[in-house]
């Protein structure tokens, strides 16, 4: 077991001295079944190449910071087992569809621009004071959001759609799915408030439900279903009579 | 993005065939338009057009057809949300309702046509 070997290819890229990226090839043991492509990444930065560069942070399948294009698929690389490609080399790229800060890391700001324009947290007319009462829900007004609360903004969502892919000004999947998750909250009053970002030409119209995204979410979470729900009920808001009422 | 990227898995490229399935049938219901124009003429010089050719292009275009119905329909359960006594109706059930509704349909407007070509 200890003898076997796994070849890694990860892509090399210094915006200093590369003028494109590059793949390097790392050949690490494979010492352990359970051994995920995380692992691999960690131990070529400890014992055999110091510069790589990648993010990650809980190696649990929660942070969502270690999303990678794996074998040309995006994964979370703590969740991507070597077993499953393994005798075949494992190729490692930065996320399909964003900027390249350096080897494998992207540059996420137009996703945190993206999650900070849909106000993803729960916005009242008139806040309760706290400790007057509570803000109560039934198991079922909490069925209605559940799936889309899972989303951990991993972003690998936004590498597996090629309509964000070809437009960036494209909303995208996890921050529409995440700005439903808070219009189904029963407690939440902000509708109005998102829909002018939501609902614009480059909001869920954008959409072509290619329904990648919700193929690679790595928590079930189905934002194709989230952007399409949401193109039904902004129609019925406005055809419907009284449909824009709060 | 490169030009091949909805080569790189089977999803995308049933998606594209589903997106491409439209343009066939585009040109299948132009046809039909010259067909019912040229059929506005006396009775008696109409004939429809039925070259070998054409028959294969409709076939094509009816497998196209049924392709993109099948996975629009198959996506209803995705699209439409709505619940009945409080509770969320079932995708499953709005997509074989969504079936059904073809299939009437479909039966109705053959009845129709073989009705009226009597």
């Amino acid at each position: 077991m200890a003898d076997k070997t796994v070849t890694v290819k990860a892509t090399r890229y210094d915006p200093q001295h590369d003028e494109k990226p590059r793949f390097q090839s790392y050949e690490i043991p494979f010492y352990d079944e359970s051994m995920v492509v995380l692992d691999a990444l960690n131990y070529i930065k400890s014992h055999v190449d110091g510069s790589l560069s990648y993010r990650w942070s809980c190696r649990m399948g929660i942070c969502g910071s270690c999303g990678m294009m794996v074998n040309g698929v995006p994964k979370l690389t703590c969740n991507a087992f070597l077993r499953d490609y393994w005798p075949r080399p494992v190729v490692v790229e930065p996320l399909n569809n964003f900027p390249i800060i350096r080897d494998l890391v992207i540059d996420m700001d137009d996703f945190m621009h993206k999650l900070k324009a849909i106000k993803p947290w729960i916005i009242r007319k008139q806040e309760i004071p706290i400790g007057a009462r509570e803000h109560r829900q039934t198991n079922e007004q909490i069925d209605d959001f559940r799936q889309f609360s899972q989303c951990i903004n991993c972003m690998l969502c936004y590498a597996a759609c090629p309509v964000y892919g070809l437009n960036n000004e494209f909303l995208g999947p996890a921050a529409t799915a995440l700005a439903r998750r808070y219009n189904l909250d029963s407690r939440d009053e902000g509708l109005k408030i998102r829909l002018p970002v939501v609902a614009e030409s480059e909001g869920i119209w954008e959409c072509s439900f290619v329904g990648e995204c919700s193929v690679v979410c790595p928590k079930g979470v189905d934002p194709a279903k989230a952007i399409q729900q949401t193109k039904l009920d902004t129609t019925l808001r406005f055809v419907l009579p009284y449909g824009n009422r709060e | 993005m490169p030009a091949g990227w909805w080569t790189r898995n089977r999803h995308y490229v049933n998606y594209m065939l589903r997106e491409f399935s439209s343009v066939p049938m585009a040109l299948w219901m132009l046809w039909l338009l010259v067909e019912i124009q040229r059929a506005g003429g006396p009775a008696s010089q109409y004939r429809p057009h039925g070259s070998p050719a054409f028959i294969a292009f409709s076939v094509i275009v009816l497998l196209f057809s049924l392709y993109h119905s099948v996975t629009f329909l198959s996506l209803a359960g995705t699209i439409l949300h709505f619940k009945v006594f409080d509770r969320p109706v079932p995708s499953r059930l709005i997509v074989l309702a969504m079936f059904g509704m073809w299939l009437v349909a479909s039966v109705v407007v053959a009845f129709v046509l073989v009705w009226f070509a009597r």
